[in-house]
């Protein structure tokens, strides 16, 4: 007997869970369907049972639906995802891609074509997770561009793994240009060469877009296979990479915080944000904040400083420093004000360990 | 006499750290203040410039504060913001810099 699969259905709207459960058991495989209104219940439920679909909603106060997608995409890669969202923002949609995710739907789309959606949600629950690139099912990502190149096509590619992304652009069964974060060209193809598995999608061509790219594609593999040769474990920073990330965004959930960031003291060395994207103001305000702390504790013949304590009706903000660098934390504004310092100091170790 | 008190040492001062409250307003004058008049005022002036800046700087990121507590080893400084211009809380801490030398055990 083929065993019942499960759907999880995150949102902080109960409303709207009662529409989405609703709207699920009208599916012809009948799943089981489990709803909650928080992140960290929805991470800790997965944790619990094996689940095949989750929906999630992008919008949602404390832990946002990106922050969970992310968190998910790494822990639970054999997890379908679908993001749900009331607002039609194009960065939305582009970040939650990027994310990995199977489906974007906006919720009034959802309500319009009712069979549509559920007829994606029921291939969803059919697939079975047998590696390489989704949408075509069982091809590596060789196979993929061996059969753009032998259609003679013009596109571009887009390929998601995880936070990466790629982009190949082909003209005319020819590979032109590739780009991965932080590499061009052949760079860049043979970086894409590396990846285990991810998304796929062909877009339509850029006319006019600039070629970098001249050698056919068995000159390309050779060369890549070359290099790989050369290159002992090659992937094993990106897991590293990977895990501290998951770990981070998993500290950050249980904790129940907003974001992170933390702003090295040299100007030069980039903050880094965990749950934010826009670190760069925050970066200047900490750093500032920073050196206005040493005057004071200066002159006024306080001692060092230990941290500061910002709150607003949106969030409390807690600036601590340590190793070298200050650690920003944003927490939601119900948190109780006495207990921000020490769990501030907790995530910041655990970030600096 | 006078001329050898120019070769004695003068007494090392000690500066207290501030305890009391004061406002200042939009452009960090200060306008009312329990703190002890025997406090330098540029030290309160110091103060109210750097809390202002905060405040300031934390619009500019986006993230207006409406309260911002300093914390230091030896002082608490706590501000929140008033249309503009601020009240500032300096509450001394008790802490001590060197840890008391332990105290040996009794024969």
């Amino acid at each position: 007997m083929e065993a019942q699969h499960k759907i999880l259905v995150l949102d902080d709207e109960g409303d709207w869970l009662d529409v989405c459960r609703e709207f699920l058991s009208q599916l012809p495989s009948r799943p089981e369907i489990r709803t909650v209104s928080t992140g960290m219940r929805a991470l800790a439920l997965l944790d619990s049972q094996p689940f095949r679909v989750l929906l999630c909603d992008l919008r949602m106060p404390r832990m946002d639906g990106l922050q969970v997608l992310s968190i998910v995409r790494r822990r639970f890669p054999e997890l379908r995802t679908v993001a749900l969202t009331g607002f039609s923002d194009e960065d939305f949609r582009s970040r939650a891609y990027a994310l990995g995710v199977d489906m974007f739907w906006l919720k009034s789309d959802m309500q319009q074509n009712q069979q549509m959606f559920l007829d994606c949600i029921e291939s969803l629950l059919g697939q079975e997770d047998d590696g390489g690139f989704r949408d075509i099912q069982s091809k590596n990502i060789l196979d993929v561009i061996r059969m753009e190149l032998a259609l003679r096509n013009s596109s571009v590619l887009r390929i998601t793994s995880g936070r990466q992304v790629a982009q190949l652009w082909i003209q005319d069964g020819q590979i032109i240009d590739a780009r991965v974060e932080g590499a061009d060209g052949e760079a860049a193809f043979g970086r894409l060469l590396k990846w285990k598995g991810g998304m796929f999608e062909s877009l339509p061509p850029e006319n006019g877009h600039i070629q970098t790219i001249h050698k056919s594609l068995e000159a390309l593999l050779t060369e890549s296979a070359q290099i790989l040769k050369k290159t002992a474990n090659p992937t094993r920073s990106q897991e590293e990479e990977e895990t501290n990330f998951v770990t981070r965004m998993t500290a950050l959930a249980y904790e129940g915080a907003e974001f992170v960031v933390t702003i090295p003291v040299k100007k030069e060395d980039a903050a880094k944000g965990w749950g934010i994207h826009d670190t760069d103001r925050l970066a200047v305000w900490a750093r500032l904040a920073e050196k206005a702390m040493q005057r004071l504790g200066q002159k006024l013949n306080a001692g060092p400083w230990t941290h500061i304590a910002g709150q607003s009706l949106e969030r409390h903000l807690l600036f601590v420093p340590g190793n070298g660098r200050t650690f920003v934390i944003g927490w939601p504004p119900k948190t109780d004000p006495r207990q921000l310092f020490e769990q501030s100091k907790k995530l910041a170790d655990t970030w600096a360990s | 006499m006078g001329i050898l008190n120019w070769f004695s040492k003068s007494e090392p001062v000690v500066q207290k750290v501030p305890a009391g409250s004061f406002t200042v307003d939009r452009h960090g004058r200060v306008m009312t203040t329990t703190v002890g008049s025997e406090y330098p005022q540029r030290l309160l002036d110091d103060t109210a410039r750097e809390v202002l800046t905060l405040f300031r700087e934390a619009r500019t990121a986006q993230m207006p504060m409406t309260g911002i507590d300093l914390h230091f080893a030896g002082l608490h400084i706590k501000a929140r913001e008033m249309q503009g211009g601020a009240i500032i809380f300096l509450s001394p801490q008790n802490a001590p810099a060197t840890p008391p030398p332990a105290e040996k055990d009794s024969p």
